[in-house]
């Protein structure tokens, strides 16, 4: 009876399983075809050449690098805004009590609730207006403001679970109140700020449609919509674009790695419960 | 700048001086929020206004509004045949997605949680693919249902089945999209399910044993209860990400072929930036406000009057 049970959420986790990886293996062995591979049909399930050249060629079929920097450039831009942003408030709704002070909470955790469509519209017209179209700025602001809520309400608990004395102490040592918490308090959530930072990291990183609105000019594209964009054209040269789409994902998996027990933890700690 | 709490208390009585004493009394939680509220409010809060007042406005193709027409958009959007197809087309993209992820979510987590060998690395690999963006997510589909070239009709006619044209055919290319959601919000609900099952104190279950409880009893009366906050946070979550799926239907097939995959997001988008339209835009946009708006509140008082009423 057990062995039976036993096989059967193996057999339920292997069909999972292929269902999850199937389009990675797609991904994988496409990038490791040559370019005559890749437009046979039907196509082989194994490279019967495999080749690492795509991962080299992508550079000069498409101005990866130039991409790469400008997602890093507009995530790691949204991650400082966001921070900056988030702490002090994060601050003063864990140690100050004033009126409306969960209202405030709830209505930033309402614009999670917004579609960013709704914005992009009016958003498009304020930037084309003050001609700030196709700039890092643009992005960097937007991601900022929609990962907001998430740091926002994760530093908040952070700061909650964080004993006032400590701060206290700090000030009786002859700190200021700000050198109290950006000396102890912060140090001591660091969980809290470093899951911050990722998060909106990652959200900047993989964020789409703002980008596809505000950017028009192929150098000031991030990453997602520059790839995406060459899709379009006439021939898609599958093998780099796959091996441009695993590449781009590197930096987001090692981040992922990095939080994925904290996440989990936390998820079960935090206000999922 | 952080120090000072206390503001002078002024006189209770004129009624504009003492919000003003409020002010002061609070000015550094207020100064302190200052950046993150002046944030949201520049780039959620009065792009919204916005929008709602452009509803009212027919507009020119710069989108500056130049003559108020009421509720013209709206009577236009209603009689719209087109529009109302989109508009169930969402309604069942959003219930079918967010049913199958939860379903898939739920027997992942299940499945993980049994703790056997091997499922610390297999919980990785169920979550990974959250780690692709959305944007690479659909490229990676559209080159798998490629009809020449992609590996899902070779994987089809490799067990005996035959390929199609999965995004050009408008009866198929729905449901093509609609997996790739799933398959992009599984990790989540499969991530969140866990945290769930492994909050729930081991106690409960010994408990259950020494009242002689089988395990589909185990399941329908502790694990399933249990897990009922964790299954309204997470599907209410899933709904609102679901429902705004735009760049997978964007990348993927464009909302087409015929409109046969548009939902309101990508029809609301294609209205105003290609079509122009941003009076009637703007009007979608606060019809798919409002859905949301309607829908968020309805489902969290539904959840809350049966936690009354159980207790």
């Amino acid at each position: 009876m057990n062995l039976v049970r036993t096989g059967a959420i193996y057999l339920l986790l292997g069909l999972l399983l292929f269902g999850m990886l199937f389009p990675f293996y797609v991904m994988l062995v496409t990038s490791l075809k040559p370019m005559g591979e890749v437009f046979t049909s039907p196509p082989t399930w194994l490279p019967r050449a495999p080749t690492l050249r795509s991962y080299i060629e992508v550079w000069r079929a498409i101005p990866l690098g130039r991409f790469f920097l400008n997602s890093l450039i507009i995530a790691l831009g949204a991650a400082g805004l966001t921070l900056a942003c988030a702490v002090p408030a994060g601050y003063a709704l864990a140690r100050y009590r004033f009126p409306g002070r969960s209202l405030v909470l709830y209505a930033i955790l309402v614009t999670q609730m917004f579609s960013p469509v709704v914005v992009i519209i009016t958003l498009f017209k304020v930037l084309t207006a003050y001609r700030m179209l196709n700039t890092y700025a643009s992005l960097i602001v937007t991601n900022a403001a929609f990962a907001l809520a998430f740091s926002l309400w994760m530093l908040t608990g952070f700061f909650q679970s964080v004993p006032r004395e400590i701060e206290e102490a700090a000030r009786i040592d002859g700190c200021t109140t700000t050198q109290a918490v950006l000396k102890v308090l912060v140090p001591l959530a660091a969980p809290g700020v470093a899951t911050t930072v990722i998060y909106t990291f990652i959200l900047a990183w993989n964020e789409f449609i703002f980008a596809l609105t505000f950017i028009s000019s192929t150098r000031m594209q991030p990453l997602t919509v520059g790839l995406a964009s060459f899709i379009g054209r006439f021939t898609v040269e599958w093998n780099n674009l796959m091996a441009g789409s695993l590449l781009a994902t590197l930096p987001v998996i090692l981040l992922f790695l990095l939080v994925e027990r904290h996440l989990v933890k936390g998820l079960s700690a935090g206000a999922l419960k | 700048m952080l120090d000072g709490a206390s503001g002078v208390v002024v006189t209770v009585g004129h009624a504009g001086r003492a919000r003003f004493g409020l002010l002061r009394r609070h000015r550094t939680p207020i100064l302190l929020l200052l950046p993150s509220l002046s944030l949201l409010g520049a780039v959620v809060a009065y792009p919204i206004l916005d929008t709602f007042i452009t509803a009212f406005f027919k507009t020119d193709p710069m989108g500056r509004r130049t003559a108020f027409v009421a509720f013209d958009h709206f009577r236009a959007l209603a009689k719209d045949s087109l529009f109302r197809q989109i508009l169930g087309q969402t309604a069942l993209w959003t219930v079918l997605s967010v049913s199958l992820k939860t379903l898939f979510g739920l027997v992942a987590a299940l499945v993980l949680h049994t703790g056997l060998p091997g499922m610390r690395v297999a919980r990785l690999l169920v979550i990974l693919p959250w780690a692709f963006s959305l944007p690479i997510a659909a490229i990676l589909w559209r080159w798998i249902y490629d009809s020449q070239m992609g590996m899902l009709n070779l994987l089809l006619t490799t067990i005996g089945l035959t390929g199609h044209t999965w995004l050009a055919d408008p009866g198929l290319a729905f449901g093509a999209t609609l997996t790739v959601s799933v398959w992009t919000g599984v990790p989540f609900m499969a991530l969140v399910f866990l945290a769930g099952l492994q909050g729930i104190p081991e106690e409960l279950y010994e408990a259950g044993r020494i009242d002689g409880a089988g395990r589909w009893q185990e399941f329908g009366y502790l694990t399933m209860p249990l897990l009922k906050p964790t299954f309204v946070v997470a599907t209410l979550l899933s709904a609102v990400w679901t429902f705004n799926s735009f760049v997978l239907v964007h990348v993927i097939t464009g909302g087409g072929p015929l409109h046969a995959t548009d939902i309101l997001v990508t029809f609301l988008y294609k209205s105003a930036f290609e079509w122009l339209s941003f009076g009637q835009a703007s009007a979608m946009a606060l019809v798919t406000f409002f859905i949301l708006l309607v829908f968020s509140v309805v489902y969290v008082r539904l959840y809350y009057r049966e936690e009354m009423l159980s207790q």
